[in-house]
């Protein structure tokens, strides 16, 4: 295995505002270990999120390449698109983005449902595999009691916990996270960061936006944004990564 | 996979998949109703215009009838025996009946028939009052009237021949139901001020239950022409049974001249009455014996004086096929027989029956009421342009409420196409979620249209008895004493077929809509 999982060079993004055009990234690169733990950090509005979007095949840059285990992931085909961001990545969103209709179970399943086949399904080994290892998953973040709850029966923690077993099911190689903590209060954000970091201990990459230089400390590495350009921070604590 | 369960989730956590089905069951229901009771009173039209007339009806085109009816019957039931079952001749005229006890007076349309082959070519036997309580006392021969009166016992009976009849009647019925009923009231008397189901007079001579008075021939009245129909689809009776009537009418001459004679009145006995649940029919038919009538309007032979006759007339030949015969074969057959009948007439023809023989015509029963079936068969194809207007509403419908649906859920969309699921998997929820509400809604509303066609007639008794205004089906419009309540299974699969094909039409643009959300722009915000 290569000690690069991802590189992104020259990332122009901008976006039209009826005849303004506003720049947001303009050669935003990058280059991202195994087993990494980055922080990106930057003003609001920098377009920390837009490049979080760029990284995990949301969004498409204007111009610049993003090479994952040394395939363009912009020039390949959308079904390869699709399967990228169904299996390479896993995404945490700040407003956690469970579905409201399934429960808490249902929700950690989801991505595994939608990567299965209508031959799968019927046969039936798709949904009991996907609920075992969801399960297992939900058991992982701490939540095996409340498999049959829905997302607005949880505590905002709880439920950014289940966005993160269900970004995990997949066993994504690159995790996203965009201000995981964003919505929550200190204590909470507290156990989700342990929880990342514990999951990066495991051996998981992880790039993760967030405003907050506590919670910036966890990681090996900190990036800023500014003036749509990636500048490497000195890390202010003795945390380096472990290879 | 995941369209199915989460089409599956959306449908039954959504208040707004509810109104969809809603609006769908609506629908369905509007559509099944209609083509049901539209459907089902073209199929009336036809079945009662069958068992009004028969098979083929070999018919004049003049009111003074065709001559050799009787020959012609003769070639049919000698030389065609394969194909007719039985023919037998009619007189049409026209007339009024009067009751002079009571000074009643109705128009009527008279038919003269031979009662025992009548019977036989069409249904018109089953509609018979009386002769379904008491069977085999109605014929349209001389008779005079059965009286009640008192046996031995002192106690309240019929003529002998009625009490057999009854007791046979009694030992066939299969309906326990209608010997309760009989039993609870055999009959009222004359004069009863709430009228009843069977009336019989009382001799003011004779305390014995016997027949009285003159003999006259019978006659079979329509029933909406003597008895008031009740709420209930039934008629209550006040004239009594072989009550006198007279009825009047106007003989016309081979050539079609009026004879310039006064009206011929003919004094009848009430034999029974008659219910073919076509109103118009029932409204004004009289029926009296072919031959009787025959000789009161000079339709039957007579001599000329220089030794050659004229001939006797009717007006129709009524024609049953065999079982199995196709119509239009055995009519085609038929009307070749004819042809080759006028052929061979041995006899030199005069002009005034060469005429009424050229104007003979032989038709089916359906071409008959060609123009009638047409029109009503017509409506219905106007029908299915309003229902098809509905349709397009309900895809319409669909459509808004999809819309309305897929732009909430743009953010659960948006992290499906995060999770990787593709535009059209995510159009595919859609459909499916559109297929399932049409499917519920459909089967909801076939469900209730279904249910409400089959009590259709108990619902229009309980809303008239709301207020009288309410009453939508009147047998004086519609024929029918009752609003068609079949619901054909064929109809119901073809309504939710198309509206499941609706909702999933109209589902189609919000679903392409959902496939293409962009899912940065969906997961943005909060
Ligand atoms: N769809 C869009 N249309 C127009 N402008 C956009 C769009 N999406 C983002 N922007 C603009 O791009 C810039 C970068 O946005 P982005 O969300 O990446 O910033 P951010 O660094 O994540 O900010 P925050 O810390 O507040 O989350 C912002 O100025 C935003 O207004
Ligand atoms: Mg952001």
């Amino acid at each position: 295995m290569s000690k690069y999982l991802l590189h992104a060079r020259g990332i122009h993004k901008s976006y039209q505002m009826g005849r303004v055009s506003v720049r947001v990234l303009q050669g935003a690169s990058l280059d991202l270990r195994n087993g990494e733990f980055l922080v990106v950090m930057g003003a609001s509005g920098c377009g920390k999120s837009t490049l979080l979007h760029i990284l995990g095949g949301l969004d498409t840059p204007d111009r610049g390449t993003l090479e994952f285990d040394r395939q363009d992931v912009f020039t390949a085909s959308d079904a390869w698109r699709r399967t990228y961001r169904s299996l390479s990545v896993g995404f945490i969103f700040q407003f956690y983005h469970l579905l409201p209709e399934c429960t808490v179970l249902e929700n950690v399943m989801m991505p595994r449902l939608v990567k299965a086949s209508a031959m799968q399904w019927l046969l039936g080994g798709a949904k009991r595999t996907a609920r075992r290892d969801a399960s297992a998953m939900l058991d992982r973040v701490g939540l095996a009691e409340r498999l049959q709850h829905r997302p607005n029966e949880l505590s905002g923690g709880e439920r950014q916990r289940v966005a993160i077993a269900r970004a995990l099911i997949n066993g994504p190689r690159l995790l996203l996270a965009d201000e995981p903590t964003g919505n929550l209060d200190a204590a909470m954000g507290e156990e989700i960061l342990r929880l990342l970091v514990e999951l990066n201990r495991g051996g998981q990459t992880i790039v993760m936006v967030t405003h907050d230089p506590k919670v910036a400390s966890h990681a090996h590495r900190r990036l800023h944004i500014r003036a749509g350009v990636i500048e490497e921070a000195k890390a202010r604590n003795g945390a380096r990564p472990e290879r | 996979m995941y369209k199915w369960f989460l089409a599956w989730r959306y449908l039954h956590t959504k208040l707004i998949a509810f109104f969809a089905v809603c609006a769908v069951a609506l629908c369905v229901f509007m559509v099944l109703v209609a083509m049901s009771v539209m459907g089902g009173f073209v199929d009336k039209v036809r079945e009662r215009s069958r068992g009004l007339l028969s098979d083929v009806i070999v018919e004049a085109g003049t009111m003074q009838g065709f001559p050799y009816y009787q020959k012609f019957i003769d070639v049919l039931m000698s030389d065609h025996r394969d194909v007719v079952q039985i023919a037998t001749p009619t007189i049409v005229a026209y007339g009024i009946l009067r009751v002079p006890d009571t000074t009643l007076t109705r128009p009527a349309d008279v038919r003269g028939i031979k009662l025992d082959e009548y019977v036989q070519v069409n249904t018109f036997g089953q509609g018979f009052h009386y002769d379904r309580y008491y069977p085999g006392t109605t014929h349209l021969g001389l008779q005079r009237q059965p009286f009640a009166g008192f046996d031995a016992d002192g106690a309240l009976t019929l003529p002998p021949d009625h009490v057999k009849a009854n007791e046979k009647w009694r030992r066939a019925e299969t309906d326990p139901k209608a010997i309760a009923d009989y039993d609870a009231e055999p009959f009222r008397l004359r004069g009863s001020s709430e009228g009843g189901d069977r009336i019989f007079d009382v001799d003011s001579t004779d305390i014995r239950a016997v027949y009285g008075g003159d003999a006259f021939p019978g006659v079979i009245v329509g029933c909406d022409m003597i008895n008031e129909r009740t709420r209930e689809g039934g008629y209550k009776r006040w004239d009594p049974r072989g009550i006198r009537m007279t009825l009047t009418t106007i003989a016309i001459t081979a050539s079609g001249n009026l004879t310039g004679e006064a009206p011929v009145s003919i004094p009848l006995r009430l034999a029974d009455d008659s219910h073919t649940g076509v109103y118009e029919v029932d409204v004004k038919a009289v029926y009296v014996d072919f031959d009787m009538l025959q000789k009161k309007l000079g339709m039957n032979a007579m001599p000329r004086g220089d030794g050659t006759f004229i001939q006797a007339r009717a007006k129709q030949i009524i024609i049953r096929l065999h079982e199995g015969i196709e119509l239009n074969a055995g009519a085609d057959e038929i009307r070749t027989a004819w042809t080759e009948f006028l052929a061979a007439l041995p006899v030199q023809l005069d002009l005034n029956d060469e005429r009424s023989l050229g104007f003979v015509r032989v038709s089916t029963w359906e071409e008959m009421q060609s123009t009638f079936i047409g029109a009503v068969e017509k409506e219905k194809i106007l029908m299915m342009v309003i229902l098809g207007v509905i349709s397009i509403v309900a895809i319409v419908l669909i459509g808004c409420v999809f819309y309305m649906i897929v732009e909430k859920k743009t953010r659960d969309i948006g992290v499906l196409k995060a999770l990787g699921a593709s535009g059209t998997g995510i159009a595919g929820i859609f459909i499916t979620y559109a297929a399932g509400v049409g499917a519920a809604g459909s089967i909801l509303g076939a469900g209730f249209g279904a249910l409400f066609v089959h009590y259709i007639n108990e619902i229009q008794a309980l809303l008239e008895r709301v207020h009288p205004q309410l009453r939508v089906w009147n047998p004086e419009i519609y024929s029918f004493d009752r609003i068609p309540n079949v619901v054909k299974p064929d109809d119901v699969i073809t309504i939710v077929l198309v509206a499941i094909t609706a909702a999933v039409i109209g589902a189609t643009i919000p679903a392409i809509i959902a496939g293409r959300v962009w899912p940065v722009k969906a997961l943005r915000y909060e």
